[in-house]
């Protein structure tokens, strides 16, 4: 599967393309619609971390989406974070799970009293 | 060696450690004056239980190298590698020869050993890369790495269970064949073997077309034969049978945490090679002198390169040399702090004596038990320190939540909470593995997972994980570990008839004064080690208590043979139907066809006999077998777990030998020792990113 190869490429253009490839192989096979979702959903977040590393300055790529979003909430963009949420359908549950960690770890006192 | 024995097995172990250890020498002395080794990193640990570092330095080597990446820079004229045949390796090695080439002034000379085997392709890649002209090829078969006395492990990779049953790569099988044969070299021919699943066929098949092969190359060179005479031509005479275990049968005991002491020990610390790594404040100050002779036969290269190199971590044997540790290692965890007290009491109360010690004698005698006491006083604070670590894990509310789920799971009692549990543990960001434990034991016994349920779970893992887990996932379906449920009510029964039938579950447990061998997962018995008593005892599953031995388990075995048989391998059905001796007591899967039905894979029920040449033969066994009943030696059954085994099982299968009152001794046989992580951390994807940063780092 190219699916491996894809994620041992260190380059980010290179991984996206590689990406598409196992799309197309997972599109073909009607066995895998889910995984073909998946693979689509990863490409989406690659491209929209690669934009967040240009916007804030911090290496996103690699992450999950969950870390992503840990990650936005240290840095004190909830509202990017919310919009990764919605983007991707993250639970509420795992949301606030993930919030009220990051927010702990910033120390970030304020923020958690608004819950 | 070791001077306590944790099983009693009329085996003799060290014949095996000794065949393995007399081939390191004549390996290395193949190569002349002095000489750097080069070893497998993964074979450091199983090398030095076989072979001290004197050793070594007695056949000229004087250094030794673990094989890695770097451009290793070295003095010696001879450099020797020993490995695996990986890709890797050999890649490491060619820029190694080819660095050294440009150095015109150096003239080293290569020799390479593969354990156990050489592979074409390994040769192809060395060719490859222009260097194979400049090694010397050989191998070094490296079988069985004793463990204790009743445990034996090939020590492959923690991936075999994987390579077996995703990537159909049966080279394990190949090897395990070959190492069995070997035993069957040393002890003769295993009069029975027995197994269940497709892998355990396919093993048993082959040792059974080697037992041929070598048959027709004996006669072919009848000669050399008769000087030095092959036990495979006789019957095994301590050995009674052989009972294959494909791991794939029983996943849901790895999966389990499990809750001895050195099965915590493991899951807590990891047990590799029958050391674990500690922190030195664990260990207490430095051992005694006397210490490190006994509990570790070997300054093992091992363990002076690592504390060399890590400086933070020991390395601590985990075997019966610790008379602390054999006392301890097979009891349910709930008991170990009250013995571990017990025992510290008692030590203090013979410091004590040295009060009472008046005349010159006493004072003598107790001064001559020091050491001992020392010993001892030292492995029990080392005991103690790693039983407190448990504890500060195990009276956790995550440790105490799991284990209810997973309880629960096995139990089959059914409620929604462990969804919520999972899904909490996600949201968490728990590590992936410990999910998946929990959700593979789940599907597994609830015969998969509703749709539903599943795509919620699967995308919640790849959005918490990381997308490369698409690839961890699948495979984990494709390994029948993580499943939707089929309509059919058919494998959602499965278990819970093999549960109802083979009493899986039992619910009084006195892990002080254990009945049955529920007892190592407080109340969850081992579905492998319940199969092994299948196997082996002739208990009606209704009472499967584990105390009923079999009725004249005694009577000769061997005499279907020693009689001059007919038929080399008869091969008796898998329904046990055609059963023509009536005198062989083990009754192999007879009576519980229909338990194995519900189970996956094939069952295996083969008879080796021996054809007697001629009478002369013949009345030789006959003679042997008598002798062996006259000295009414123990039957020992080998326990082959296929793809790896816990050591829970092992201390479920030393609980049974306990049981049968002496009857029977086991010696448990593994490709390797595993627990549930280590099973699905080889199919879980690493991405170069999972190295760097996680979460906890940010």
């Amino acid at each position: 599967l190219s699916l491996e190869e894809s994620f041992g490429e260190t380059d980010i253009v290179e991984r996206i393309s590689k990406l598409r490839i196992a799309l197309k192989l997972y599109q073909d096979d009607r066995n895998h619609t889910f995984e073909a979702k998946m693979v689509e959903d990863s490409i989406k977040v690659l491209q929209l971390q690669t934009q967040l590393e240009k916007d804030l300055k911090e290496s996103f790529v690699g992450l999950s989406i969950s870390q992503t979003i840990h990650k936005c909430i240290i840095l004190g963009q909830s509202s990017k974070a919310a919009k990764i949420k919605t983007d991707f359908k993250v639970t509420e549950k795992r949301f606030w799970w993930i919030k009220l960690q990051g927010l702990v770890e910033t120390r970030d006192w304020e923020e958690l009293e608004k819950f | 060696m070791s001077a306590s024995h944790l099983g009693k097995t009329p085996l003799d172990i060290a014949k095996l450690r000794d065949a393995v250890r007399k081939r390191l020498p004549e390996l290395l002395d193949t190569v002349r004056g002095k000489k750097g080794l080069i070893l497998d990193p993964q074979l450091t640990g199983p090398l030095s239980l076989i072979a001290e570092i004197s050793i070594l330095k007695d056949h000229g080597v004087e250094k030794i190298y673990h094989l890695d990446d770097n451009i290793l820079d070295t003095d010696c004229k001879n450099l020797i590698y020993i490995c695996r045949p990986k890709l890797k390796y050999m890649k490491y090695i060619a820029a190694q020869i080819r660095k050294d080439r440009q150095d015109t002034s150096k003239r080293i000379e290569y020799s390479l050993f593969f354990v156990s085997q050489r592979t074409m392709l390994c040769e192809r890649v060395l060719e490859e890369e222009g260097v194979l002209g400049d090694i010397t090829l050989g191998e070094f078969a490296m079988e069985w790495i004793p463990f204790e006395d009743d445990l034996i492990s090939m020590e492959l990779d923690n991936s075999t269970w994987k390579e077996l049953n995703l990537d159909g790569d049966t080279t394990a099988i190949h090897q395990a064949a070959k190492s069995l044969m070997k035993l069957q070299q040393i002890y003769g021919l295993f009069p029975r073997i027995i197994g269940k699943g497709d892998s355990a066929k396919a093993l048993a098949d082959m040792l059974i077309r080697m037992r041929r092969e070598q048959a027709v190359v004996e006669e072919v060179s009848s000669s050399t034969s008769r000087q030095n005479p092959s036990l495979l031509n006789s019957l095994s005479t301590h050995i009674d049978q052989l009972v294959i275990i494909d791991r794939n049968v029983d996943l849901y005991t790895p999966l389990c945490t499990q809750l001895t002491y050195e099965g915590l020990i493991d899951e807590i610390f990891r047990i590799k090679h029958s050391f674990v790594e500690l922190d030195p404040s664990l260990v207490g100050t430095a051992p005694a002198p006397g210490q490190s002779v006994s509990a570790q036969p070997a300054a093992t290269p091992a363990g002076a390169s690592a504390a060399v190199a890590a400086g933070k971590k020991k390395n601590y044997a985990l075997n019966s040399g610790d008379k602390l540790f054999s006392q301890l290692c097979d009891l349910n965890f709930a008991v170990v702090g009250g013995l571990l007290n017990k025992i510290a009491k008692r030590i203090n109360e013979n410091y004590e004596e040295r009060h009472q010690a008046k005349t010159m004698a006493q004072i003598r005698t107790f001064v001559g038990k020091l050491p001992d006491l020392q010993q001892e006083h030292q492995s029990l604070r080392t005991h103690t320190g790693i039983a407190e670590e448990i504890m500060s894990q195990t009276i956790t509310d995550e440790f105490n939540r799991m284990l209810e789920t997973q309880q629960n799971l096995v139990a089959g009692v059914d409620s929604n909470s462990e969804v919520d549990y999972i899904e909490e543990l996600i949201d968490k960001q728990e590590p992936i593995v410990k999910v998946l434990r929990v959700l593979c034991l789940m599907s597994l016994v609830q015969g998969g997972l509703k749709a539903k349920v599943l795509e919620h779970f699967k995308r919640e893992i790849i959005q918490t994980y990381g997308y490369e887990h698409i690839q961890t996932l699948y495979d984990l379906e494709r390994l029948g570990l993580f499943n939707v449920r089929t309509s059919s009510n058919a494998s959602r029964a499965a278990y819970a008839n093999v549960r109802r039938t083979l009493r899986l579950i039992v619910n009084e447990v006195d892990e002080h004064n254990p009945a049955d061998i529920s007892y190592v997962y407080s109340g969850y018995a081992p579905l492998s080690v319940r199969l092994v008593q299948c196997a082996v005892q002739k208990i009606s599953a209704g009472h499967a208590g584990g105390s009923v031995p079999g009725i004249g388990l005694l009577v000769n075995v061997v005499g279907g043979g020693s009689s001059g048989t007919i038929g080399s391998n008869q091969t008796a059905s898998q329904n046990g139907g055609q059963d023509k001796t009536d005198k062989t007591t083990v009754t192999g899967w007879k009576g519980y066809e229909e338990i194995l039905k519900l189970l996956p894979g094939a069952a295996v029920d083969e008879v080796q006999t021996v054809e007697a040449k001629n009478e002369r033969e013949a009345k030789a066994t006959a003679a042997r077998a008598k002798r062996s009943l006259g000295s009414h030696h123990k039957k020992t059954t080998i326990v082959f777990f296929l793809g790896g085994c816990t050591f829970t099982e092992v201390s479920a299968i030393r609980f049974l030998a306990q049981q049968d009152e002496g009857v029977r001794d086991y010696l448990v046989a593994t490709t390797q020792m595993i627990n549930g992580s280590t099973l699905l951390e080889s199919v879980i994807q690493s991405t170069p990113f999972d190295r760097g940063e996680s979460v906890e780092q940010v």
